[in-house]
């Protein structure tokens, strides 16, 4: 008979082979690709440049508890027509907490689709010219908004909202003396090779350590980015294309009838158009306009902090069991605290919140 | 002994066969030689390592340390090549207790690559008829009585023409008419050309059908030839029965023999046994000689040496197990 | 066994018939709400309900009992005497229960679309996405779901097998196996682990979902097959290296 240990030999070497295979695909993946070497200027060219209106794609995001002004298009489905706010702000936390994989599609600056895949369910978002959907499988209820005249043109920026390139739109016009902007080594994502641009704060007073952002070499779209806080190995917010295809998508995903069965909601979107042409918001993301609120900014860049007055603080924030759970007493109220960002809810029901350290908030909630 | 035999006729050879559980070595080294066309005795008591040899022998335990060759070829190296032509019942028949006789021989029989499946049909029947179990062959096993499940486990053995058939206590449950069968089933076979290993405790058995035969006790091989030349290992004895037992003693002592002590017997005699050592003392001297002390001689006998003699001689009267 | 599979989804339709006030959105196993408006879904929430428990169980009973099942009636000696070879043995084992786990799968899928055209109305179903496809299509989708089901069951049949080669006490290696089916998806569960997950056979057993989107996304199919193959290919490996040594002694 075949010596004993021979007989083992298949059960050793196959885990083997696997594992090496795991190692080197790892490695080739990581290794650098050797692009011609740009200024960051020139990659903040490509980026502006960036035409690409038609992909599809898979998005993955994995974070903890994280940014505050990122738009809440997606989960505000959810949302109840009336009180779109408080709910919206709950399945925002709930969006951005944890592992969320979309596929996104899109068709020059008016069609879009969003679809949130969650387990045995799925949240989307469709926009095809003035209509959007949104429609939640696990209620099987949809929501229909038609947007306002202008929108047509200029809305993009919700349909994007999930796509790596309004964050990373965001994050560019944070550029300014605060922030050391450089280009760090090539790298690839979803499977196209990419420039790295770094931004690192220069202020000591923001838990943000970095942010990296990868930009597609071919196109200037941006591809994958990823968020340090201080302190800390992992990224606290990744969020970064899998796979990408730059190629129209077919023009049925964009037409949407609810189901039948469904609970059909429709809303009707006022023109905030003047608005947002003050410019008083910066560009942060408020497509469909709904949460247009009165709130107080205190610092600027990396430092920023913002604060919300009592009645605009939605109750069931503090009601909520996960957040009441999480949050600590500290002086003056009570503290939300995640790796990214820093929410004090004010014993008098104000809330501040911003990347900053708790002293900043509280300086700020005391009108310092 | 066969060991003159050339190795080329050897049905089963093994060469320092050593099988161990543990610490525990339930065959020891063991030297055996199957001569083709024999009917060959695997003789020993329980536990004594005989099923332990044939599972080895057919590939289903990896041996310790030794060789065995299998109709000339290395075992297991060779297993595919040999085991179609060795039939086996392997302690005790197994059936899957769900299915029909018929269903399950022709189960065992898909598994042998070799087995035509034309024939399979055919070749089930036969064998089931060969052991008398057609009219039962439809019944579920689970049904079977005991000796049933035996005949159809050597219906197994028979679905193909085999050079080998390894028995393994062929006759354990069957009845009288089933043991003859058995019986004269084997010498059938042993008239095709088939050699025949069968192991067994019924030495009477064993007696009447084997050419040859092994003993094996404690994991050891203690004697190995033909059945003649192990029964003539063995000595005569001459058995007096007399009520006299001490003057019968003192005769026989006076004659050279070692009596052993006598036992009564069920009529109210007494029986006295001595071995008999080859031509040293005639028979006919030791009555005459009996009758001359005045011991009252009821009866007497010289009694050849039986296999039983033997066995018990080289295994040990102990009823314990020994392993 | 199948019989006993092909009860759930029956037992779900005689409920939901049954009961006079029909689940609403998001109660229940996923899928029930639609139940009653389409009777194509007591196929899905049949497949959803039996994924965690009835499947792998049945298929760990039948995984478990391929080798040691054998070695418990003593057949196992006389299947090699035959010879049957001992690798063809495995691979025959294998194979039969790779056919198990598709039909296993199939047959929960078939039983409520039975059951479920039979009790309830049938017709277009609605996709996770919201769109909706035609009854073929939708049947079409199932038998996807189905297959699906049964390639994530192979992994844990490849388990099954190795341990069965272990034992000569099927109940032992049944047990052994649908213990570890339910020890998978409890790792699977705890955020702590979440590095292990991607490696657990049982991660990708809710994944059918994906054959439910518009347009189908096949990531979750090609990584479960990649998975179940990596399982397949160790775990068979494993019980080679074990049955090509092993004494058999039943
Ligand atoms: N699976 C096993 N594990 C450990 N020891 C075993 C095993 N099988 C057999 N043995 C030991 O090996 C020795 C030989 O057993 P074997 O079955 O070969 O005896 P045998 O001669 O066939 O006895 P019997 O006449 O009762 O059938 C015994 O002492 C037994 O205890
Ligand atoms: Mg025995």
């Amino acid at each position: 008979m075949t010596p004993v240990w021979k007989r083992w030999l298949p059960a050793a070497v196959v885990p083997a082979v696997i594992a090496g295979g795991a190692v080197l695909g790892a490695v080739q993946a990581g290794a650098a690709t050797d692009l011609p070497d740009k200024t960051p200027q020139e990659v903040l060219e490509m980026v502006a440049d960036s035409s690409v209106r038609s992909l599809s794609g898979t998005v993955e995001q994995t974070s903890e508890l994280g940014l505050p002004q990122l738009p809440t298009d997606g989960p505000s489905a959810e949302s109840d027509a009336s009180s779109g706010v408080p709910s919206g702000v709950a399945s925002a936390l709930e969006l951005l907490g944890g592992s969320h994989t979309a596929r996104v599609y899109l068709d020059g600056h008016s069609q879009a689709r969003v679809q949130v895949m969650d387990r045995l369910a799925e949240r989307d978002v469709i926009r095809n010219g003035r209509d959007v959907w949104f429609y939640s499988s696990k209620q099987n209820a949809a929501t229909h908004l038609i947007l306002p005249e202008y929108s047509e043109s200029e809305g993009h920026h919700s349909d994007k909202a999930w796509t790596p390139e309004s964050l990373s739109e965001h994050f560019l016009s944070s550029v300014e003396p605060s922030t050391e902007v450089t280009v760090g080594s090539d790298s690839e994502v979803a499977g196209r090779a990419a420039y790295e641009l770094v931004l690192t704060p220069d202020s000591s007073e923001t838990l943000v350590g970095s942010v990296s952002i990868a930009v597609d070499s071919e196109t200037g779209l941006p591809l994958s980015v990823d968020v340090q806080a201080r302190g800390q190995d992992a990224p606290a917010f990744e969020v970064g294309f899998t796979e990408l295809s730059l190629e129209a998508p077919s023009d049925d995903l964009f037409n949407f009838t609810p189901p039948p069965g469904a609970t059909v909601t429709e809303r009707v979107v006022e023109d905030h158009h003047a608005k947002h042409a003050q410019g008083d918001h910066g560009d942060r993301h408020q497509g469909d306009g709904k949460h247009d609120k009165d709130y107080t900014k205190y610092g600027s860049g990396w430092e920023t902090v913002i604060g919300l007055p009592a009645d605009e603080v939605p109750a069931e924030l503090m009601d909520s069991p996960l957040i009441a759970e999480t949050a600590q007493e500290v002086d003056g109220g009570r503290l939300l605290s995640s790796a990214l960002v820093n929410v004090l809810v004010t014993d008098d029901g104000r809330a501040f919140a911003g990347s900053v350290p708790l002293e900043r908030l509280q300086a700020a909630a005391e009108g310092r | 002994m066969s060991g003159a035999l050339p190795a080329t006729e050897l049905a089963i050879e093994t060469t320092g066969l050593t099988k161990r559980f543990g610490h525990q070595t339930a065959v020891d080294g063991i030297d055996l030689a199957v001569p083709h066309g024999s009917v060959f005795g695997f003789l020993g008591p329980n536990g004594s390592g005989k099923t332990t040899t044939i599972r080895v022998m057919l590939g289903l335990a990896a041996a310790t340390s030794g060789y065995v060759r299998v109709l000339g070829q290395d075992m297991p190296a060779s297993l595919r090549d040999v085991l179609p032509r060795v039939g086996a019942l392997i302690e005790g028949p197994a059936f899957y207790p769900f299915l029909s006789g018929t269903a399950n021989l022709q189960r065992f029989d898909t598994a042998d690559r070799h087995a035509s499946s034309a024939t399979r049909r055919a070749r089930v029947n036969q064998a089931l008829d060969r052991v008398g179990l057609s009219h039962a062959a439809g019944k579920k096993v689970r049904a079977y009585s005991l000796g049933m499940k035996q005949r159809l486990g050597i219906a197994n053995a028979l679905l193909m023409p085999r050079e080998l058939l390894v028995l393994d206590e062929p006759t354990n449950g069957l009845d009288p008419q089933g043991t003859r069968e058995v019986r004269s089933l084997v010498r059938s076979l042993a008239a095709e050309g088939t050699t025949v290993f069968v192991s067994s405790h019924l030495l009477a058995e064993v007696e009447q059908i084997c050419t040859h035969a092994a003993v094996m006790s404690a994991g050891k091989l203690v004697a190995q030839g033909t059945v003649d030349e192990l029964r003539r290992v063995g000595l005569a004895h001459v058995k007096v029965q007399t009520p006299d037992t001490e003057d019968a003693g003192r005769v026989l002592q006076r004659l050279g023999l070692a009596p052993e002590p006598p036992h009564s017997n069920n009529d109210g005699g007494s029986t006295v046994r001595a071995p008999l050592a080859d031509h040293t003392v005639a028979p006919e001297s030791i009555v005459a000689a009996l009758v001359a002390e005045g011991v009252r001689v009821r009866g007497f006998a010289v009694e050849s040496s039986s296999l039983e003699d033997r066995f018990v001689a080289l295994t040990g009267e102990g009823f314990d197990v020994v392993q | 066994m199948l019989a006993a599979l092909a009860a759930v989804p029956v037992l779900i339709a005689l409920a939901v018939r049954l009961s006079s006030r029909d689940p609403g959105p998001g109660q229940g196993p996923p899928f029930l709400d639609r139940v009653s408006q389409n009777g194509l879904f007591i196929a899905l929430t049949g497949m959803v309900v039996s994924i965690p428990l009835f499947l792998p169980l049945t298929v760990s009973v039948a995984a478990g009992d391929t080798i040691a099942g054998e070695a418990g009636h003593g057949t196992l000696r006389y299947l090699l005497a035959a010879p049957a070879g001992r690798v063809r043995l495995l691979a025959v084992k294998y194979a039969a229960a790779v056919v198990f786990c598709l039909a296993a799968a199939l047959s929960v899928a078939t039983a409520g679309v039975l059951i479920g055209s039979a009790l309830f109305d049938v017709g277009p179903i609605t996709l996770l996405s919201g769109d909706t496809i035609s009854v073929g299509e939708s049947l079409l989708r199932l038998f996807l779901v189905a297959c699906y089901v049964g390639l994530s069951l192979l992994g844990l049949a490849a388990i099954g097998l190795f341990i069965s080669t272990l034992t000569e006490v099927p109940v032992g290696a049944m047990a052994a196996t649908a213990v570890l089916a339910v020890v998978s998806q409890i790792l699977d569960n705890l955020p702590q682990l979440e590095w292990l997950h991607p490696w657990l056979f049982s991660h990708h057993w809710l994944g059918f979902a994906d054959l439910l989107r518009q347009p189908i996304s096949w990531d979750s199919f090609a990584a479960n097959g990649l998975l179940q193959g990596g399982y397949i290919v160790v775990f068979c490996g494993l019980a080679y290296s074990r049955f090509a040594t092993k004494d058999v002694l039943s």
